[in-house]
C-alpha cells in the first residue's frame, strides 16, 4: 500500500510526462543540433538522433515512472565512458599513443579538467598565473571554458555536479552498481574526510611545487584518458599509483562496497563541492511527518551522505550529489528533493520538477557532444 | 516570514535554472571575459618565459627566452631558460648562447635531430644541465637547467 | 624544504589534535590578557625552534659519519623513510593515538612559569613518525645549512596550526578539523613512502 501511495504521488501521467517533457525536447534539440540538423553523413546524422532520443526518452521515464536515480545513472555512465572513448580516439589519431609527450607540455596542449581547479587557487592568489600546461582560451578543453562550466555547475547543483556532471563519477558510479550486496558492509566514518585531507595536501604541495600535483600523481582517471610518457623511475611509478588507483577505487572497491569510493575517499573536488551545497537552491529534505526511520536510504547512498542520526534529526548532510538513490529507495516519499525555503514535505513535485529539469538539461546538453562521437565511432566500426 | 522564504526560494531557484539555460550559448562569451582576468595566464614555468632575444640566421629563427626562476611566494634559487627554433632547422644545430645579456657566451648546445642527442657544453657555473630537449609542431625546444 | 613543510604542516594538524587539548589548558592556565598568552605561546615555539636546530645539528653529523657512500646516502634513508611512513600512516589512523601524547608528563609539574618551556621540550622531542621522517631528513642533507633549513620548514609548517590555540574555545566542529588533520598526517605518510620508494630503488639502480 505505501509503495502504491508513493509511486502514485511522484510518477505522471503519460500525457502530463511528455508534456513535461516537451522543454527538454525543444530546448535539447536547438543545442544537440544547432538548429540545423544535418545528416549529410549518414553515421554521423543517425547519432545525432540516437542520443537526442536517449536523452528524451530517460527525462521522459523520469517523470512517467517517478524514479530519478536508474535514468540519470544511465546517461551518466554512458558520458564517462564516451569522454574516455573521445579522448582516447583522439589521442591516437593525432599522436597515435595515449600518452603525452614533452612537445605536448611545453607547447601547453593539454586538455583541461576541473579536477585541477583546488590546485589553482593558491598560486593563482598569489602569482597571479595559472599552473597548467593548457590554452587559456581556444581549442579543446581550454582552461576558460571549463571554470566557467564547473563554476556555474557548482552554483546551481552544488554537490549535484558530482552526479550530473562530473565525467569521471560515472565511473565508479557504474561499478558501484555491479553485484546485488556489498561484501563489505561497514566503512568507518573517518573516510569520508578524507576528500578534505586530500585537498589540504594537493593545494598545498601544488602551491609550494608549482604544479598540478594530483594531476601528476594520483589522479585514478589518467588510466582512462592521457597520462605522461613513461620515460622514467618517476614516471613508472607515476603510471603504477594511476593504475592500481583507478583499479582499487574506481573497480574493486565500488563492486565490493555499492559505495562511489574514489569520489568518497580521494576527489578534492568533492571536498570543494560539498562545502558549495550550501549555496545551491536545492537539497534534499526528509518529511519527519512520513519517515518511519527504515533507513533503506542510508543503506542505498553511496556517498555516505546520510547517517541514521541525520535521519533521526531530519536532516540530509552536505555530502549528498542529489543522485536520487535515496528519493527512489523510500517507499513512502519521506526522503524528496526540496527547495531551501521551502518547508520539508511541502511541494514535493514541484521542488522535484524543478530540480530534475536543471539538472537534467545540464548533463544533457554537458554529455551530448561526447556521446555522439562515441556512437558515431561505434556507427562507423560496425557499418 | 515563512512565506518570504518560499518566495525567495522559488525565486533563487529559478534564477538557476535560466543561467543554465543561457550557460551553453553564453559559454564563448563567457570564457572570453574570464580569459581577461589578471590571473588568467600561464606561469612562465609552463610557457617558458617571454621571449628576451632573437636571432635569425639562414631561414631559422632562434628565440632565446628569458630565465625562469618564478616561485610561489619568492623566485626560486634553481629555474631554467628555454631556447626555440622554428623555420628551416639543419640536421644539426650548433649554438652559443648568452642568455643573460652579458655579452658573454653562457654555453653551446648541439643539437643532432636525427639521432635525437643533445649536448651542452656549460661555459658558466649557473648553467646545470639539459632539462627537456625535443622536437615541437614549430622546430625545436630545449629546456636548460639553471641557478641562481 | 618542500616536503618538510608539508609534512610539519600535516602531523603539527595531529599533533595539535591529540596534545592540543592537554597543552591547551596549561599554556593558559594562570594566564591573564592577550600579552600573557602571547608571551607563552611564543616561549612554547621558542623552545621548539631551539632544540629542532639542535636536532637538525645532531642528524646532519650522523648522516655525515654514516651516509658518506653516495648509494648508502640513498638506500638506507630509503629504507628509513619507508619504515616511519609506514608508522605515520599508523599512528594516523591508529585508536590509541590519543595516548602517545607525551605533553601529558607536564601535568606533574608545578612551576607554571617553565610550563610553556616544558611543553616545547617535549612537543619537539616527543617520538612520533614525523619527527623520525625529519630527523632522516636532516641525516641525508649535503650541507648543514640545508638540514637548518629542512627542520625550520618542519618547524613552520608545524608551528602554523599552534597559532590558534588561544581561539581553541571559540572553535566549533573541533571533531572535523581532527579527522581531516589525522587523515592528512597519514597521506603525508604516504608521500613519504613514495620519496623512500623512490629514493631506494634509485640508490638499487646507481649501486
Amino acid at each position: 500500500m505505501d509503495n502504491a501511495i508513493k509511486t502514485a504521488v511522484m510518477r505522471k501521467s503519460f500525457g502530463k510526462s511528455l508534456l513535461y517533457t516537451l522543454p527538454m525536447f525543444l530546448i535539447t534539440f536547438m543545442f544537440i543540433t544547432g538548429g540545423k540538423p544535418n545528416f549529410s553523413d549518414p553515421a554521423s546524422g543517425l547519432a545525432m538522433v540516437s542520443v537526442f532520443l536517449m536523452v528524451n526518452v530517460l527525462y521522459f521515464f523520469m517523470h512517467f515512472t517517478g524514479k530519478t536515480d536508474r535514468y540519470r545513472a544511465i546517461l551518466f555512465i554512458i558520458f564517462a565512458m564516451s569522454l574516455s572513448y573521445t579522448l582516447i580516439h583522439n589521442m591516437l589519431e593525432v599522436r597515435k599513443s595515449m600518452s603525452f609527450s614533452q612537445a605536448d607540455i611545453l607547447e601547453c596542449k593539454i586538455p583541461f579538467c576541473h579536477l585541477v581547479i583546488p590546485m589553482m587557487i593558491l598560486p593563482a592568489a598569489f602569482t597571479k598565473s595559472i599552473i597548467f600546461p593548457g590554452s587559456i582560451i581556444g581549442g579543446f578543453a581550454n582552461i576558460s571554458s571549463m571554470v566557467v562550466l564547473w563554476l556555474v555547475a557548482t552554483l546551481v547543483l552544488g554537490r549535484g555536479f558530482c552526479s550530473w556532471g562530473c565525467f569521471y563519477g560515472g565511473w565508479d558510479d557504474g561499478f558501484s552498481r555491479i553485484g546485488r550486496r556489498p561484501v563489505i558492509k561497514k566503512i568507518s566514518e573517518l573516510w569520508k574526510w578524507m576528500p578534505f585531507a586530500v585537498l589540504l595536501m594537493v593545494m598545498l604541495s601544488a602551491a609550494v611545487t608549482m604544479m598540478p600535483t594530483y594531476c601528476s600523481w594520483i589522479c585514478p582517471f589518467k588510466a582512462v584518458t592521457e597520462f605522461e610518457q613513461v620515460t622514467s623511475v618517476e614516471s613508472a611509478a607515476k603510471a603504477g599509483i594511476f593504475l592500481s588507483l583507478f583499479g582499487g577505487l574506481v573497480i574493486v572497491l565500488p563492486v565490493m562496497t555499492k559505495k562511489r569510493t574514489q569520489c568518497s575517499f580521494l576527489c578534492p573536488l568533492g571536498a570543494i563541492s560539498t562545502l558549495s551545497n550550501k549555496i545551491t537552491p536545492f537539497s534534499l529534505k526528509i518529511d519527519k511527518n512520513s519517515c518511519n526511520e527504515c533507513f533503506k536510504c542510508v543503506g542505498v547512498c553511496p556517498l555516505f551522505a546520510l547517517t541514521k542520526d541525520d535521519i533521526k534529526a531530519g536532516k540530509v548532510s552536505l555530502f549528498c550529489s542529489k543522485c536520487g538513490k535515496c528519493v527512489d529507495a523510500c517507499s513512502r516519499n519521506a526522503i524528496h528533493y526540496g527547495i531551501k525555503g521551502i518547508p520539508a514535505g511541502t511541494m514535493k513535485n514541484f521542488s522535484r520538477n524543478i530540480f530534475l529539469f536543471v539538472s537534467f538539461l545540464f548533463m544533457a546538453i554537458f554529455s551530448s557532444g561526447a556521446i555522439i562521437t562515441t556512437f558515431h565511432g561505434l556507427l562507423k566500426l560496425i557499418f | 516570514m515563512k512565506k518570504a522564504k518560499i518566495v525567495a526560494g522559488i525565486s533563487w531557484a529559478f534564477f538557476c535554472l535560466i543561467l543554465i539555460i543561457i550557460l551553453f550559448p553564453g559559454l564563448t562569451g563567457l570564457s572570453n571575459s574570464v580569459s581577461k582576468l589578471p590571473f588568467m595566464k600561464l606561469n612562465p614555468r609552463y610557457t617558458g618565459g617571454e621571449i628576451g632575444n632573437q636571432i635569425i640566421s639562414a631561414g631559422c629563427t632562434l628565440d632565446i627566452r628569458k630565465p625562469v626562476f618564478n616561485g610561489f611566494l619568492k623566485e626560486r634559487s634553481s629555474g631554467f631558460v628555454q631556447l626555440d627554433w622554428h623555420g628551416s632547422l639543419p640536421e644539426i644545430i650548433k649554438d652559443s648562447i648568452d642568455y643573460d645579456h652579458d655579452g658573454k657566451n653562457d654555453f653551446c648546445i648541439l643539437i643532432d635531430r636525427n639521432n635525437l642527442k643533445t649536448v651542452l657544453d656549460p661555459i658558466s657555473n649557473k648553467v646545470k644541465s639539459v632539462a627537456v630537449s625535443t622536437q615541437t609542431s614549430y622546430g625545436w625546444a630545449v629546456r636548460v637547467r639553471l641557478i641562481k | 624544504m618542500t616536503d618538510s613543510l608539508i609534512l610539519g604542516l600535516s602531523s603539527g594538524s595531529a599533533c595539535l589534535a591529540t596534545c592540543g587539548m592537554v597543552m591547551f589548558p596549561y599554556l593558559m592556565a594562570g594566564s591573564a590578557g592577550v600579552k600573557k598568552i602571547a608571551i607563552d605561546l611564543a616561549l612554547f615555539l621558542l623552545t621548539r625552534l631551539v632544540v629542532y636546530f639542535i636536532l637538525a645539528t645532531v642528524a646532519w653529523y650522523f648522516g655525515q659519519a654514516f651516509f658518506s657512500n653516495p648509494v648508502v646516502r640513498n638506500i638506507v634513508p630509503g629504507i628509513l623513510y619507508i619504515v616511519f611512513a609506514v608508522m605515520l600512516v599508523w599512528y594516523s589512523i591508529s585508536n590509541n593515538r590519543h595516548t602517545a601524547c607525551p605533553a601529558k608528563i607536564v601535568k606533574t609539574v608545578n612551576n607554571h612559569k617553565l610550563v610553556p618551556i616544558l611543553l616545547g621540550l617535549v612537543n619537539s622531542l616527543g617520538f612520533c613518525p614525523a619527527l623520525f621522517l625529519i630527523l632522516t631528513k636532516g641525516a641525508t642533507q649535503g650541507t648543514l645549512t640545508q638540514s637548518y633549513f629542512a627542520f625550520l620548514a618542519f618547524f613552520i609548517g608545524s608551528s602554523l596550526w599552534f597559532l590558534p590555540l588561544p581561539l581553541a574555545g571559540k572553535i566549533r566542529k573541533k571533531e572535523v578539523l581532527k579527522n581531516i588533520g589525522i587523515l592528512a598526517t597519514g597521506l603525508a605518510g604516504i608521500i613519504f613512502m613514495i620519496k623512500g620508494l623512490t629514493n631506494l630503488i634509485g640508490g638499487i639502480i646507481n649501486g
